[in-house]
């Protein structure tokens, strides 16, 4: 028991970037030369790919374009440090800054595009990118720049190849643990919430547009480094290296290697390198040297072996090997919490809001209030409106007229991390949980407002005491939901009615004075249902105020301080729970009589 | 730059655009009923173009070998995934089919290969060869892993790319070849020469645009065919099979691509490398028209051929800088009125 | 004392023996995939022609491919200094490629002989270039040969037309340079991608400049698709080609579009037209009649490779002399064999010395006239 677990120590993901560090550190001596080759190409790979992982397989964002970046690196280290003789790692920190601004731009550009336009873009800038090298005298237009100076630290010159070795994998080692570290963080929470689950993300303070940008211009600013090594390892540059084949190419190493996980970059990298170079060396034994079927052998391995792994190799590799169990969530203490308005004091106000889709007036001129420590159940028929008037509040969507006060400040049409930071927090009528993350990381995710650290205090691991209260109050959450048992599982192995509870728990971490449910108690079982009846009365004790839309009857009824009926998008009745059940109006509404 | 100038332009642009919309009903279509992106789409374009060429040439193609070993090994694939689900007597069949008509079709191909029959002949069989590789790329290659995420399944398309370009070099060599045109004559209006080819494929374009607009759009089997991209369990319900669903647009996709090469390997010299800037530029229409809309997509590959027709003209050096840059607005604005929907992992 | 000496002596015979048992290894790494494989594949065909021992040596093949990638062929020529040991490279077969690898074999000290145009690979002021050898025609060599020809036939004005790649860029460099002892002006200098479905816009814009003749900058079918348009826009000045479409698919292409074209040609194309005195008639013979046996027409490229090989001909059994293969000694002599080389290959009379490393001259070229689908001399 106790060796499986110090073995499964051994196989977690920072114990194998140390240990990568050991060998490649040995490599260079001990090693044939070509493999030396060979490991310098595989790092300039990784760190590519790695960008790619960050971007692509946990942000969501597809990218064609990485080897711009990387030409960029390149190509402004080598015109510096040969047309103008200025040291190259002067050189690498222009040639930073100028992928800095490139990719704020084009990130500030096609960003903001969704779906299948992104990729399209990436392809387009990254095609641009490329012609332009090609056209640019000054950088030797398409036959390309010669005799680009080695590196070199201090008087050490870096023009052996198992020099730039150490160099280049110690660049490796540090992104992929940094890397590692920025995954599991504050920051890290809510870059995989990007994928998805944007619209949630933002929910709980998360500035989607602003993280986006980050993660993109981190990724390029990889691919730049790794085009700067490259340049001095070559010692000669021109345009193709940077054009979009070699961009398909880094999207392989990501995706084939397993775009979800750091390590997927450098299993990916390792495995289409080496598998290329294998086949230059075997095929033309097996086949013949009358045609080339590199290509062709090296595209049948890629299909069968995502046929086979569609999450790329280093998933699969991950399930063999042994894990530790991770250790209970230590306590540590409380976050800084918000503190509750006075009882009684009016806390939401909704004047005369209209939310209209073209000529569909989903909402029509609602006006209500919320008193602060109340339980008020928003209900109606189905299509009367209450989901359009949570998106309204949670900022969703902006109201077409009318204005919504929270706190005597208006956010109507404010944007939703900007409303999280203002102490609404909320659910989602259909469960909006990362499905790949813990519960525990899913809750801590609500906590985002309350930490501070950003990307590079935990790439440095200097957020340690932070995330340890982070956690430790999502654990609590998670305890006083009832779902303590479950804080390590992955969100999508819970029963969806617990998913939904795993959303409440979310949604308290973010220590909110307003919760918005969205039907939470449906799909639970009778006694989870009695369970949340019971944690929300807790919460109004303790001075919070819930705004619920819910279709279970016999649960509203009971739980309820007010009811607010809707129907066509309009307030039919607004009163205590007795009162409403006795409305004709109601009833009408609910059971069917024909509008006259 | 004179009008008589401008006209010639357009008049190319057009023409290349009219064959970037063909490719982009292509991916379009794929797109909609699959979730895959037909990077290949270009590869079948050459193919097309290059057996009809090999037939001109009087050889057999190279396309027939293809044929034959996907042939066989969509029939394998066939008879052991229904061996598996204990459909033993349907397991032969399903096998013989899969394999049997592709290997009618190459042996025909085999036989007519030296015999330089009439030009129709030539076409309807490099047509019929180019279209059996849809639905054996799509038994093989996708049918095991319909449901993965859009971005393996891209990548996937992608080593399929890769495998067919590589195939292609090996089949016909890395020197272009043109094909016989199905007709040399042209006409004049004003300043401007018309050649009857290069109407013949607008003409195409936009008969091809306007069926399948019609089909997927205005007929029941149409429409419930685009649903099984949404829904795969419920087109199943519909009566569709999502297999077979697959298996035909990838046939009808692969037709309409070796029908674009058909059409412009007259014009143009093709090599092995062709496709994939071709279909690049498909792939920009059909973006355009949001992976959805046969219209929009059509127009989205007329104005990627204008743009680039005008700017070989200014600035040769930087078209692709000029084409590839100008479309970053257009997709942003897209971009801004589609609706979109999350999607789930 | 002596017993010591004995001992020796004889280890250093038997490493002596075990040396002289060592194979020659030559290395290849070309473009037979990617956008030179039209290039590259006549080459790499040609390899297979080669002899498999010299002087009772054997020599070791290993051909690799770049796909027209500088990278991998970087890679490639690590693989074969470091894995293979090769004591001499031949490669790559475009100038990128070539301009790349020159660095890693100069840092090894191995001769290599490039198979690509580019004057620069052996740039004589570049000391990186002391192990570099090229054997086809430089651009400034062919370039010369057009300006003279565009003279005689009263050309004052040209447009030019080349690939977006090194190679359209380097021949505009070329003539840019030529044309300017000729007096002759480039009025239109437009670009193209070798994949490019249509050119019109291009072609409609040097057919504005009206240029007295227009040269074409492309190798293989692609350069075709400029000649097919300028000629079906009615364009009636001349129409130039470069030696990089010397093959037989090319006449296929541009069928009767193509009469009346020039171009300057490495010999072998039309070896059969020169007259019986020219000392490359026979060497173009048993070079062409072997490669059209095997692989069907003729392409210049493959000569090229031919070429690399006669130079190594010369220049491996006086390095033989001098020292055992995969020795630096050895290397360091078969670099100074092929300085000294004098040789009659395919393409020309090879001369080389310490300042030119291609050493090929006036008779390297000769221009050629298609005419009703077939390649004639110009006398």
């Amino acid at each position: 028991m106790r060796s499986g677990a110090g073995l499964g120590r051994l196989c977690s993901t920072p114990a194998i970037i140390a240990f990568i560090a050991i060998a490649m550190a040995l490599l260079p001596l001990i090693a044939p030369p070509f493999w030396v080759t060979l490991a310098n190409y595989i790092g300039l790979y990784t760190i590519v790919a790695l960008g790619l992982v960050l971007l692509t397989g946990v942000a969501g964002q597809t990218s064609f374009g990485q080897a711009a970046f990387v030409g960029l690196g390149a190509y402004t280290s080598a015109w510096l440090s040969t047309a103008h003789g200025v040291s190259p790692w002067i050189a690498l920190a222009a040639g930073l800054a100028l992928t800095f601004v490139v990719a704020l731009a084009l990130g500030f550009i096609t960003l903001r595009m969704r779906g299948h336009f992104l990729p399209l873009a990436t392809i387009a800038w990254g095609l641009s990118i490329f012609f332009l090298f090609g056209n640019l005298e000054f950088l030797g237009g398409h036959t390309g720049m010669a005799g680009i100076p080695a590196l070199s630290i201090g008087t050490i010159e870096l023009k052996d190849e198992r020099r730039m070795c150490w160099l280049i994998w110690l660049v490796v080692v540090a992104a992929l643990w940094t890397m590692h570290n920025v995954l599991d963080s504050r920051q890290g929470r809510a870059i995989r919430a990007l994928k998805g689950r944007l619209e949630m993300a933002e929910a709980f303070g998360v500035d989607g547009a602003r993280l986006k940008i980050v993660v993109f211009v981190y990724a390029a600013l990889l691919a730049c480094i790794s085009g700067w090594l490259y340049a001095h390892l070559q010692r000669f540059v021109n345009p193709t290296p940077f054009g979009i084949n070699q961009g398909i190419e880094y999207l392989f190493m990501a995706v084939v290697g397993g775009a979800g996980s750091v390590l997927g970059a450098l299993v990916g990298a390792t495995i289409i390198t080496l598998l290329k170079q294998y086949l230059q060396d075997a095929l033309p034994a097996l086949l013949g040297t009358s045609g080339n079927f590199e290509i062709v052998v090296f595209g049948l391995i890629v299909i069968v072996l995502l046929q086979r792994t569609r999450d790329g190799l280093w998933p699969w590799i991950d399930r063999l090997l042994p894990h530790a169990k991770p250790p209970p969530v230590p306590d540590a203490a409380p976050l800084a919490a918000r503190v509750q308005p006075a009882a009684a004091s009016t806390l939401l106000e909704v004047r005369a809001a209209r939310k209209a889709f073209g000529g569909l007036v989903a909402v029509n001129d609602l006006t209500f209030a919320l008193a602060c420590g109340e339980i008020v159940g928003l209900i109606g028929p189905n299509g009367a409106g209450k989901t359009t008037t949570f998106a309204l509040l949670s900022g969703a969507l902006a109201p077409t007229s009318g204005d919504v006060r929270f706190r005597g400040h208006s956010i109507a049409g404010a944007a939703p991390y900007r409303i999280a930071a203002r102490g609404i927090g909320r659910t989602f009528q259909h469960v909006k949980l990362v499905p790949r993350m813990s519960v525990l990381d899913n809750v801590a995710l609500g906590a985002h407002l309350r930490g501070r650290a950003g990307f590079l205090r935990a790439a440095l691991r200097l957020d340690r005491r932070e995330e340890a209260r982070v956690r430790a109050e999502a654990a609590r959450a998670l305890a006083r939901c009832g779902l303590a048992e479950f804080v390590h599982a992955e969100a999508q192995n819970l029963a969806l009615g617990q998913q939904r509870i795993v959303e409440i728990a979310r949604a308290l971490a973010a220590d909110p004075v307003l919760l918005l449910l969205d039907e939470p108690a449906a799909g639970l079982r009778f006694h989870e249902k009695e369970a949340l009846a019971a944690l929300l009365r807790s919460l109004r004790a303790g001075g919070m105020t819930v705004l619920l839309v819910e279709h279970d009857m016999a649960f509203v009824m009971g739980l309820a301080d007010r009811l607010i009926v809707m129907d066509f998008g309009e307030k039919l009745a607004e009163g205590v729970p007795a009162a409403i059940q006795s409305d004709p109006a109601v009833l009408e509404a609910y059971l069917g009589g024909a509008p006259t | 730059m004179d009008l008589s100038i401008a006209a010639l332009l357009a008049q190319d642009g057009i023409t290349n655009g009219a064959i970037y919309a063909l490719l982009a009903l292509a991916l379009v279509m794929v797109f909609a009923v699959t979730r895959v992106i037909l990077v290949p789409s270009g590869e079948l374009l050459t193919i097309g173009a290059l057996t009809l060429a090999a037939f001109d040439q009087g050889h057999v193609p190279g396309t027939v070998r293809l044929v034959a070993g996907a042939a066989v090994l969509a029939g394998v694939i066939e008879a052991v995934r229904r061996a598996r689900r204990g459909e033993g007597r349907r397991a032969l069949a399903g096998a013989a089919l899969w394999a049997g008509i592709p290997l009618a079709l190459a042996a025909l191909a085999a036989w007519m290969g030296p015999r330089k029959l009439p030009l129709a002949a030539e076409v309807a069989m490099a047509l019929a060869l180019t279209g059996a590789l849809g639905p054996l790329t799509w038994k093989i290659v996708f049918e095991p892993i319909a449901d993965a995420s859009v971005l393996v399944l891209l990548i996937v398309a992608v080593a399929v790319h890769f495998v067919l370009t590589g195939l292609a070099l090996y089949f016909f060599g890395a020197e272009g070849s043109r094909t016989p045109p199905f007709s040399s004559a042209s006409f004049d209006i004003g300043a401007l020469r018309v050649s009857v080819q290069s109407l013949l494929v607008l003409a195409t374009s936009a008969l091809a645009i306007a069926a399948l607009a019609l089909f997927f759009g205005r007929t029941l089997y149409g429409k419930a065919l685009h649903a099984t991209s949404v829904n795969r369990l419920g087109a199943r319900l519909c009566g569709i099979s999502p297999d077979f669903a697959g298996a035909l647009s990838f046939a009808l996709a692969a037709v309409l691509c070796a029908f674009c090469g058909v059409l412009i390997g007259p014009i143009t010299t093709l090599y092995y490398d062709s496709g994939f800037i071709i279909s690049l530029k498909g792939f920009v229409g059909a973006i355009i028209g949001g992976l959805a809309s046969y219209p929009l997509a059509a127009a989205g590959s007329l104005f990627v051929g204008l743009i680039e027709a005008f700017s070989s003209f200014w600035a040769s050096a930087y078209k692709e800088v000029i084409v590839f840059t100008l479309i970053i607005p257009v997709l942003l604005w897209r971009s801004l009125v589609t609706h979109h929907h999350e999607e789930d992992e | 004392m002596k017993r010591g000496l004995n001992v020796a002596l004889a280890v250093a015979i038997a490493a002596a023996a075990s040396a002289a048992r060592a194979d020659i290894t030559i290395g290849v790494t070309l473009s037979a995939t990617g956008p030179a494989a039209s290039l590259g594949i006549p080459e790499r065909n040609t390899f297979e022609l080669l002899p498999q021992s010299i002087d009772g040596q054997k020599i070791n093949w290993v051909i690799l491919d770049d796909a027209s990638d500088t990278t991998k062929a970087v890679t490639n020529t690590r693989k074969l200094i470091t894995e293979d040991k090769a004591d001499v490279i031949i490669g790559s077969t475009v100038t990128p490629n070539s301009l790349a690898m020159v660095d890693v074999v100069a840092d090894a000290k191995l001769p290599m002989i490039s198979m690509a145009a580019s004057g620069r690979i052996v740039d004589p002021s570049n000391p990186r270039t002391y192990w570099v050898f090229k054997t086809p025609q430089s651009d400034t060599l062919m370039a010369d040969a057009i300006a003279v020809s565009m003279k005689a036939n009263g050309v004052r004005t040209m447009g030019y037309i080349g690939f977006a790649d090194a190679y359209g860029e380097s021949w505009l460099a070329e003539m840019r340079n030529s044309l300017k002892t000729a007096g002759i002006e480039i009025v239109a200098a437009e670009k193209y991608n070798r994949n490019d479905t249509s050119v019109t816009g291009q072609v409609l814009k040097l057919i504005a400049a009206h240029p007295d003749a227009i040269l074409i900058g492309a190798s293989g079918t692609p350069a075709a698709t400029p000649q097919k348009e300028l000629v079906a826009r009615g364009y009636k000045g001349k129409i130039y080609q470069t030696h990089g479409v010397a093959n037989a698919d090319f006449l296929r292409v541009v069928g009767k579009d193509g009469n009346g074209t020039l171009l300057p040609s490495g010999p072998m194309l039309v070896y059969e037209q020169l007259p019986d005195s020219n000392p490359l008639k026979k060497s173009d013979a048993t070079y062409v009649t072997q490669y059209e046996k095997r692989f069907g027409t003729r392409s210049t490229f493959g000569g090229h490779a031919w070429d690399a090989w006669q130079l190594l001909a010369q220049a491996i059994p006086k390095a033989l002399a001098k020292a055992k293969p995969g020795t630096p000694e050895f290397r360091a002599a078969l670099r100074d064999g092929l300085e000294t080389a004098n040789v009659v290959g395919v393409h020309g009379v090879f001369v080389m010395t310490p300042h030119d490393h291609n050493g090929l001259d006036n008779r390297g070229r000769v221009m050629v006239k298609i005419e009703d689908g077939k390649w004639v001399l110009q006398k």
